[in-house]
């Protein structure tokens, strides 16, 4: 009897922390940044709710949300976040933050775009000189912007020099690194990385190079089950002054890496 | 299951050097052979001659399989005075002996191939060329009764053919010396003549053959010499 | 429900001959094929020696080789990486994300398999056969060979466990790999991907191939075994 009352206990304990859970789904740049680990406790001393990070690419996030797997979803990558609206999975859409994007590459710099001042004129150059550039190929929300960038100058990327490799962006930086490449990269993961890789930025703060990150509920009428009270909680906090003042609070060398508000247009 | 024909005509020799019948081919002037402190026996003055079939018998655990094992140099003896081929030794088995001394288990291994493999293996080891090697193969098994079975595997073998196959595989290399461990053992009454034959016909060859077996109807064959293995010493009966 | 249609899609796929799906399974194929090929005479012949010659260590040699059985093929695919990075020891060779450093990895995964296998094999194989082998004429070293024929079926059961290990692993071949379309993107790695980006189907798809590739060979196995059955 008393190994019975043990062993219920065994399963229910842990079930009574569930009951204050909230599940969000992101991307792995957003939470290889740091940021969440910083915010996100401030938010659960405020209301007590624990939010439980699950980090996969951008399609697989925005797929656990339309399956009702999570409660909430971030990501930066607005023509899908559109779709997800349009779709109905979810009710109501907020701009969080930005970041931005940066070319970085090999201290040579063979294709010679320092003092370029657009993006998409910089992968131009890329590709007629046939540098070598690594993509992350893995429709994040990285490498849709590369791939917006490069349909601006009306180029398919093709060759020996274009080599998409389906990993994350640390991953992806530390093969541009060995193989003297260029990639794409968001401010935050190559700060993180800098000194291991040995790359240097070569483009950066111009048009096209911004990141914009949207939160979204999931729709309760299409899935009753999830913790829909709880998801508006996290969204009305994060975009609130309080939640801005949290954001700032992210720096790494004294530069602050998440703007809050909307991305100025391009 | 009716009783293969087995062929006892005598076969071409492939040896060059045929002995004199009462010449001795193996002389053993003394050989012992102990298991850490116990003495397993203590051979002196044996003398094995051609054309001669022995019996070797004793109780089990008396020393009859390690004798044969001795003999054929799959097991090092303690001390060693051997005369054999010309050569004598007192120390390590030579390996050229191993051309004229064959040895067959009590439940001899059989390659997983089939009846025509195992036979031929033994002259393949010799690289004797594959038409002549063909030929001695064909003789071999008619001389076991096993033609109907060529190509079929060991595994489908019956317990008595096996052991045919064992003596064939040996026979076609012409051994001077056949060593052969309870060949009669594990077989049907129907089976055992058969084997019985197949000795019969090597001593008439001029081979010498040592069986070590209970088999009255091999101890019981007239020419047979008897050597008994008792309490570590051997006589000749 | 989904699952099916991805499932369905992915039949579709692999049937109308998709150029990309395709062109991963032969990758796979080749790198693991390559892997084998290089492995196997080393192992088999490290396998055959620790079961047959003793000598001062040996003790040690076989409980390492042992342990190296279940070693996680990420922590190979990281010692790899580390020697071939471009700030490594070997980083002048430029091996790092080619398919020769793919192999190089499987072929290291793959090594402790083959060897333990043979090892118990032929530790297996009574000695008896080596004797018989050696009565009826042949020297050690062809004895040696019989033995090892004689127990073949074993060995080989230890080569299609190695290139099940190895066909299917992803975390060595990620990192020296790269995942890159088209040059060191196998299976397991485009399995990864494919998840990630939410494309069940493509994934699916190649989950489908490994499956069929296993059960092809287990039957082609238990075929040839069943020839060679002991009584």
């Amino acid at each position: 009897m008393k190994v019975l009352l043990a062993v219920a206990l065994a399963f229910l304990l842990p079930l009574q922390g569930l009951a204050n859970e909230l599940r969000l789904a992101t991307t792995t740049s957003t939470e290889a940044s740091g940021l969440l680990a910083l915010i996100l406790p401030k938010f659960e001393k405020l209301t007590g709710i624990k939010v439980k990070v699950i980090s996969v690419g951008t399609g697989q996030a925005l797929k656990l949300a339309e399956r009702g797997d999570v409660d909430v979803v971030m990501v930066h990558s607005r023509p899908d976040e559109d779709k997800y609206m349009a779709a109905g999975f979810g009710t109501v859409r907020r701009d969080v933050m930005y970041n931005d994007f940066i070319i970085v590459g090999p201290k040579t710099d063979p294709a010679k775009l320092r003092g370029e001042r657009n993006a998409s004129a910089a992968l131009m150059r890329i590709a007629k000189t046939e540098s070598k550039f690594i993509s992350r190929g893995d429709d994040s929300g990285t490498h849709k912007k590369e791939l917006a960038l490069w349909r601006e100058v009306n180029i398919t990327p093709k060759g020996k020099w274009y080599l998409e490799v389906g990993q994350g962006m640390g991953e992806t930086l530390t093969m541009a690194g060995n193989l003297l490449a260029y990639t794409l990269s968001d401010r935050g993961t190559y700060l993180a990385h800098r000194g291991r890789v040995g790359l240097h930025v070569i483009v950066t703060q111009v048009p096209g190079l911004y990141n914009p990150y949207g939160i979204m509920d999931v729709n309760p009428a299409k899935h009753p089950h999830t913790k829909h009270s709880y998801a508006l909680k996290l969204i009305n906090w994060i975009v609130s002054p309080a939640g801005r003042d949290a954001i700032l609070e992210l720096k790494v060398d004294g530069a602050v890496l998440f703007t809050p508000g909307p991305a100025p247009k391009d | 299951m009716t009783a293969a024909k087995i062929s006892t005509t005598a076969l071409p020799t492939a040896l060059p050097t045929a002995m004199p019948n009462n010449e001795s081919m193996l002389f053993i002037k003394r050989l012992t052979k102990s298991f850490g402190e116990r003495q397993l026996f203590a051979i002196n003055n044996l003398s094995l001659r051609p054309g001669t079939l022995y019996v070797l018998t004793g109780d089990n655990g008396s020393g009859k399989t390690t004798l044969l094992r001795i003999l054929a140099g799959l097991e090092p003896a303690d001390t060693l005075d051997m005369t054999f081929a010309g050569t004598s030794t007192t120390a390590v088995y030579p390996p050229e002996w191993r051309q004229h001394i064959i040895h067959v288990h009590q439940h001899p291994y059989l390659f997983q191939s089939n009846v025509e493999a195992n036979v031929a293996y033994g002259l393949i080891m010799r690289k004797v060329p594959a038409a002549t090697r063909d030929v001695l193969v064909s003789e071999a098994i008619h001389w076991a009764g096993l033609d109907a079975r060529r190509g079929v595997p060991p595994k489908r073998l019956s317990g008595g053919e096996r052991q045919r196959l064992a003596l064939a595989r040996a026979k076609v290399l012409e051994p001077k010396l056949l060593l052969v461990d309870e060949p009669t053992a594990n077989l049907d009454r129907h089976a055992r003549p058969q084997i019985v034959l197949l000795l019969q016909n090597m001593v008439a060859a001029q081979r010498t053959v040592v069986v070590a077996c209970h088999d009255r109807e091999i101890i019981d064959l007239p020419g047979v010499v008897r050597l008994d293995l008792t309490d570590g010493a051997l006589t000749t009966a | 429900m989904e699952l099916w249609a991805a499932t369905q899609e992915a039949l579709r796929m692999l049937f109308t001959g998709d150029p990309e799906l395709w062109g991963v399974v032969w990758i796979s194929l080749k790198v693991s094929g390559m892997a084998l090929l290089i492995a196997t005479p080393v192992a088999v012949l490290s396998g055959f020696v620790l079961a047959t010659v003793s000598f001062p260590g040996r003790r040690a040699v076989v409980v390492i080789l042992q342990s190296f059985l279940s070693f996680p093929t990420v922590v190979v695919g990281l010692v790899l990486y580390v020697l071939l990075a471009r700030s490594g020891p070997l980083g002048e060779l430029g091996l790092l994300y080619t398919q020769t450093a793919m192999i190089l990895g499987q072929a290291i995964i793959a090594f402790p398999v083959l060897a333990a296998f043979t090892l118990a094999s032929v530790q297996g194989a009574d000695r008896i056969v080596h004797e018989t082998a050696v009565s009826l004429g042949a020297s050690p070293s062809r004895a040696a060979l019989t033995t090892l024929f004689e127990v073949r079926f074993a060995v080989m059961a230890g080569l299609f466990n190695g290139f099940g290990r190895v066909i299917s692993e992803v975390g060595c071949a990620m990192m020296v790999g790269g995942n890159i379309a088209g040059s060191t993107r196998n299976i397991p790695t485009a399995i990864s991907l494919e998840t990630a980006k939410g494309e069940f189907s493509q994934g699916i798809a190649l989950g489908i191939v490994l499956i069929v590739m296993a059960l092809v060979i287990n039957g082609a196995f238990h075929t040839l075994q069943g020839e060679g059955q002991l009584k």
